[in-house]
């Protein structure tokens, strides 16, 4: 019963953009339950197999159940780490448009610090998840969460990508070091609404819900986000070292840019 | 290996609240399953502690990781015999090895939840000024001790949550299961301020040195220090 191939097998559909010759589904995990009625599995289209990065994220955007599918199943790992792949590569390049704003020595650090504060965001909030998942009776393991953590992060990466152009053009055109500051958030805020809103719909996909938990998580999610870009900073401007001497707390720190802003005019 | 596993995914379970599988968990001792109560438990608030510790100084966070666990199983074993006599007492029917694998289990689901928190507990230390810099920093060191309070309650409430669930399932009815659960939550409590005296500092002042027990840590009791502080607050 734990094995997807005892099923009856789903003719496989033609997708835009996997190629016809792998409709196979891949086996279920150990462990794993058929999927419910009306759960992810039971559209055939969802049963298209995911081989590399580039599906990944066109399935993250246009077709998630087919993501919540796949954690379900055995090779869920190798989606994971595609996932994650992506969070990576994107978040380096939005980094990169980042850095264009001071340029110099901005251009290395400002993607290996998002990057890397996006990820170990990631992997502080991943233990809580699980934890708050389990108090609130979901049946998930904890491969699956890693999976749909790994996809929230992906999500939000893809995204900031879509916003790159946009930041550029007024990376290019503004001083304010406060006012790019604050479009970089906006962005943030929207990718990371779409990224959770994923993560909340994969745990109902997959029959775990506990919406209480989840917002709490989910606030506790955004402020290490938060305060990871205070911790990382900075991001935008310059600075005479990689990391700060001082420890700040978000706002404090977002207060201070602002008054050094109006008081000097801030230049990159 | 595949044992350590198989019991780590009863964890869960226990998380859950599956009352059903934890209620059968308490009828026979089962040493791997135990063993790996304790390692969670150990595990969990040794990270909890280390992350807590951390924020007076590196070493102080290997002596609060040693302490933290410490207090937990010794409140849990120097309140078996009694916990077992209050139990039947007050209604729910059962031995010393349940009363105290149920204690066992409630203190697991509190440590896993510590375990988890102790990544965003440490992300808040890193980002807050150290504790020497108290007068600077005020605001950011209430924010922490916040945290770790709001962060105990939050695993105390859940872990004792699931323990009236597994009470009631062990038969009694709701009532008794609560006034068993307040009996030991009396004595827990009781004992565990002691326990968490006699071992202190756990995160230390900056105004002391760092060290694993105070000089005289058999001295006085927990209870005294809170006398003491009400009467020079209100008649000094």
């Amino acid at each position: 019963m734990s094995d997807m191939n005892n099923t009856p097998p789903l003719p496989p559909q033609p997708s835009n953009s996997e190629p016809a010759s792998t409709p196979t589904p891949p086996p279920a995990a150990p462990g794993a339950v058929p999927p419910l009625f009306g759960a992810p599995g039971t559209d055939p289209a969802d049963r298209v197999p995911i081989t590399n990065m580039f599906g990944a994220s066109e399935a993250l955007l246009r077709h998630p159940r087919r993501i919540w599918f796949q954690l379900t199943q055995s090779g869920q790992l190798h989606l994971t780490l595609a996932l994650l792949g992506i969070a990576l590569g994107c978040a380096l390049v939005y980094g990169f448009v980042v850095g264009t704003f001071s340029g110099q020595d901005q251009l290395w650090a400002a993607p290996v610090k998002i990057a890397a504060g996006l990820l170990i965001s990631g992997l502080i909030c991943l233990p809580s998840l699980y934890i708050f998942s389990c108090l609130g009776g979901a049946n998930t393991r904890l491969l699956e969460v890693c999976g749909l953590v790994a996809g929230l992060l992906a999500l939000l990466a893809v995204l900031l990508i879509g916003f790159a152009p946009v930041a550029w053009i007024f990376s290019q055109s503004t001083e304010s070091v406060a006012a790019m500051g604050a479009l970089h958030l906006a962005f943030a805020a929207i990718a990371t609404g779409f990224g959770l809103k994923f993560l909340a719909l994969g745990f109902r996909e997959l029959n775990a819900r506990f919406s209480g938990g989840l917002r709490v998580w989910a606030a506790v999610f955004v402020l290490v986000l938060l305060q990871m870009t205070t911790a990382l900073r900075p991001l935008i401007g310059t600075s005479d070292s990689f990391l700060p001497s001082e420890k700040k707390f978000f706002l404090a720190h977002w207060f201070d840019t602002l008054d050094k802003d109006s008081r000097t005019g801030n230049p990159r | 290996m595949s044992v350590a596993v198989t019991e780590l995914r009863q964890v869960p379970a226990l998380l859950r609240g599956e009352a059903e599988s934890a209620a059968v968990w308490t009828e026979t001792c089962d040493a791997p399953r135990v063993a790996m109560w304790l390692a969670v438990t150990i595990g969990g608030s040794a990270a909890f502690g280390a992350a807590m510790g951390w924020w007076r100084a590196p070493e102080q966070a290997l002596y609060t990781a040693v302490k933290f666990p410490l207090v937990i199983l010794l409140t849990a074993l120097g309140n078996a015999v009694l916990n077992a006599m209050l139990a039947p007492l007050l209604g729910v029917n059962i031995g010393l090895r349940q009363s105290l694998l149920a204690v066992l289990m409630s203190f697991t689901i509190a440590a896993a939840i510590l375990g988890a928190a102790s990544p965003l507990l440490a992300f808040v230390v890193w980002n807050t000024p150290p504790l020497a810099e108290r007068a600077s920093a005020g605001g950011a060191h209430a924010f922490l001790l916040l945290t770790i309070v709001v962060i105990i309650a939050f695993a105390g409430v859940a872990a004792n949550l699931r323990l009236l669930q597994m009470l009631r399932r062990l038969g009694g009815g709701a009532g008794a299961a609560r006034r068993v659960l307040f009996a030991w939550l009396a004595g827990n409590l009781f004992l565990g301020s002691q326990l968490s005296w006699m071992l202190r500092p756990f995160i230390g002042s900056p105004g002391l040195s760092v060290q694993f027990l105070r000089d005289d840590p058999l001295k006085g009791s927990f209870y005294e220090a809170v006398f003491h502080a009400i009467r020079r607050l209100f008649l000094d």
